[in-house]
């Protein structure tokens, strides 16, 4: 009989954690195919390959050497090899370095971008996102990069220099990512937000005032509540002509304006999309035998239960493994993810979780301007539903507290009495979360159905 | 059974030696904020309680690794391998229970590695409220904060 045949699209996280729990589960026993357009690497770390603490080696997280241990051999190249409809497949685990183009849902087969085709049993669509670039004129010119592959980064290192001045244009988490790695290089930092604000979707107009203080201070410029209505080249350089009237001049771009989910090649495809891919607990599509995890998956959010985009780490990874025990004919039904970010902004630490961002009154706030320290709550009856925490790295509390405070969301407790303690008392988060016995409620809480085990003790056994 | 660091708050007398002896342990001084295991003070300080990581089945910290650089050692502690650390503070964020932390000078994270199964804190303590003996692993300080919680709501506070 032939062995069930898993392809996964995509060799993100998402993709790799899947892969990795089929492994964990069956041993070797499956025949797994992963479809994607270059080595599988960790976007996660390129910040500190750009600020040239890590060298581009340890950004790669599946290297030869470790798929060969997945059981999974590279086919450079001819995609044509993989056996035709219908036939018995003679072949081994293969990583295909090609992007997908189709997938034909009634016949179980997907389209590879050199005409090949690929069959399976069942199907991962992990094709994660692009950057964006705003249609400006003058965007698509010289020395102007995006900062989301591998290929920008090492585009904007064989550029940067000591003493350049750098535009980024946006604001936003993934802008903010790759602040220290860009300020590690001795540039003139330049920051251009549409929005009012920096870091609109993960602070507030306080935190933001916070955070926009910091920088200052630090000798980054900020212009907020402003667009770029073009890029001209002036002398070797870039003249960024504002909206409100200002140019700013650099010698390079770097562009963190957004990004877009990768599902545009699953046209006439049948499957359902919203958002993202709309999956349901076993992180499965409206077609059974084809799952959806990461950026392009609208999957259950851990609080409310209600399906959305995250586009971040932790939620990738979390539906890689479920998919991943699914595809194993395990039965894992999804909990739902939580909605979480974190930054080091030149030593400030920043991390915000849940529905942060809300319009409700019943809320409590400790804000210390000039040390920089914000918390806010956000409460629903005696539950917290979200938070910020922000303050210096150095200042340890800060730091020691963001793992309980996302212990005390994720675990839904009623909080009754230490509600009011809390709202006055922000400081101290220990007191109220030991004493709410969220450890008792949260030590038997398991992903999968037995005990995480690091995942080179999969590969070492199969 | 594996062992475990079995914590008894009531036999706590926040002398805080186990801090000293776990910084020293960990990185060769003295520096209770190089710690990883904290003493809090409870009720007004009439009574404290020791808080580390409780080495869980679910490892969030691991999973959560997006470079590989958590494990798991040969006594069933979760720890960080340094070299592989990126200092991307994903773990903060992962671990429920506050026990793994970040290093602003070394730009790491790091955590509690049961001192390769000698844990110098509970060598230390001179009250056994810390404790390297085959158990499971459970909340150990939650009752013990929830009565001295009440207390401290009910009236005893100013």
């Amino acid at each position: 009989m032939a062995k069930k045949r898993h392809v996964i699209v995509g060799g993100g996280t998402a993709g790799l954690n899947a892969i990795t729990t089929i492994r964990e589960y069956d041993k070797g026993e499956s025949e797994v195919v992963l479809v994607a357009g270059e080595w599988p690497y960790s976007r996660m770390v390129l910040p500190y390959f750009l600020g040239r603490s890590i060298s581009e080696t340890h950004v790669f997280t599946a290297t030869s050497p470790r798929m060969a241990e997945l059981g999974i051999q590279y086919a450079s190249g001819d995609a044509n090899t993989v056996a035709p409809a219908g036939e018995m497949s003679p072949l081994v685990s293969r990583f295909i370095p090609r992007r997908a183009t189709a997938l034909d849902t009634k016949n179980n087969k997907l389209t590879l971008d050199d005409g090949s085709i690929v069959d399976y049993d069942d199907l991962l669509i992990a094709t994660g996102s692009s950057a964006t670039r705003p249609p400006v004129p003058g965007a698509d010119g010289d020395n102007i990069y995006n900062l989301w592959t591998l290929d920008d980064a090492k585009g904007v290192l064989s550029h940067i220099k000591d003493g350049m001045d750098v535009a980024m244009i946006g604001a936003g988490f993934i802008s903010f990512t790759i602040l220290n790695g860009v300020l590690s290089h001795g540039v003139k930092l330049h920051i251009v937000e549409i929005m009012p604000q920096v870091l609109p979707r993960m602070v507030d107009k306080d935190g933001a005032t916070l955070v926009e203080d910091w920088l200052t201070q630090r000798g980054v410029n900020i212009h907020t509540n402003t667009a770029v209505q073009s890029i001209e080249d002036i002398d070797g350089r870039k003249k960024l002509v504002m909206g409100d009237g200002t140019d700013i001049i650099v010698d390079l771009v770097i562009m963190g304006t957004g990004i877009r989910t990768n599902l545009g090649w699953l046209e006439g495809s049948g499957i359902d999309i919203d958002q993202g891919i709309l999956v349901d607990d076993h992180l499965r599509s409206n077609i059974p035998n084809v799952y959806a995890a990461g950026d392009v998956a609208q999957g259950a959010e851990l609080i409310t239960g209600s399906r959305e985009v995250h586009a971040i780490e932790p939620t990738a990874m979390e539906h890689g493994r479920i998919v991943g025990a699914n595809m194993a004919s395990r039965d894992i039904a999804y909990r739902g993810s939580l909605l979480m970010n974190i930054l080091d902004i030149i030593d400030l630490n920043i991390a915000s979780f849940g529905n942060w961002i809300s319009d409700s009154e019943d809320t409590s706030v400790l804000l210390v301007t000039r040390d920089h320290v914000y918390r806010k709550l956000i409460w629903d009856g005696d539950r917290i539903t979200g938070a910020i925490i922000m303050g210096p790295s150095r200042a340890l509390w800060t730091t020691n507290d963001v793992g309980m405070l996302k212990g005390l969301i994720q675990s839904r407790v009623h909080l009754g009495d230490w509600k009011r303690y809390l709202h006055e008392n922000l400081r101290d988060i220990k007191k109220p979360f030991v004493a709410s016995h969220i450890t008792r409620d949260m030590l038997p809480i398991k992903t999968l159905d037995h005990p995480t085990i690091p995942s080179r003790e999969v590969t070492a056994r199969n | 059974m594996n062992k475990v660091l079995k914590i008894i708050p009531e036999q706590c007398t926040g002398c805080m030696r186990c801090e000293m002896a776990c910084s020293y342990m960990q990185t060769g001084v003295y520096q209770p904020s190089k710690s990883v295991i904290r003493v809090s003070p409870f009720e007004k300080h009439t009574s404290y309680s020791p808080y580390t990581c409780f080495q869980c089945e679910e490892a969030w910290c691991l999973a959560a690794c997006p470079v590989e650089a958590i494990t798991i050692s040969a006594v069933g502690a979760k720890i960080v391998i340094e070299d592989q650390c990126v200092g991307c503070k994903l773990c903060t964020i992962a671990c429920p229970y506050g026990t793994i932390f970040y290093d602003t000078d070394t730009h790491k994270a790091f955590k509690c590695n049961l001192c390769g199964g000698e844990p110098a804190c509970a060598e230390a303590c001179p009250t056994a409220a810390i404790q390297w003996v085959e158990a499971e692993v459970q909340d150990w300080q939650g009752e013990f904060a929830a009565q001295r919680g009440n207390v401290h709501l009910v009236g005893f506070s100013t």
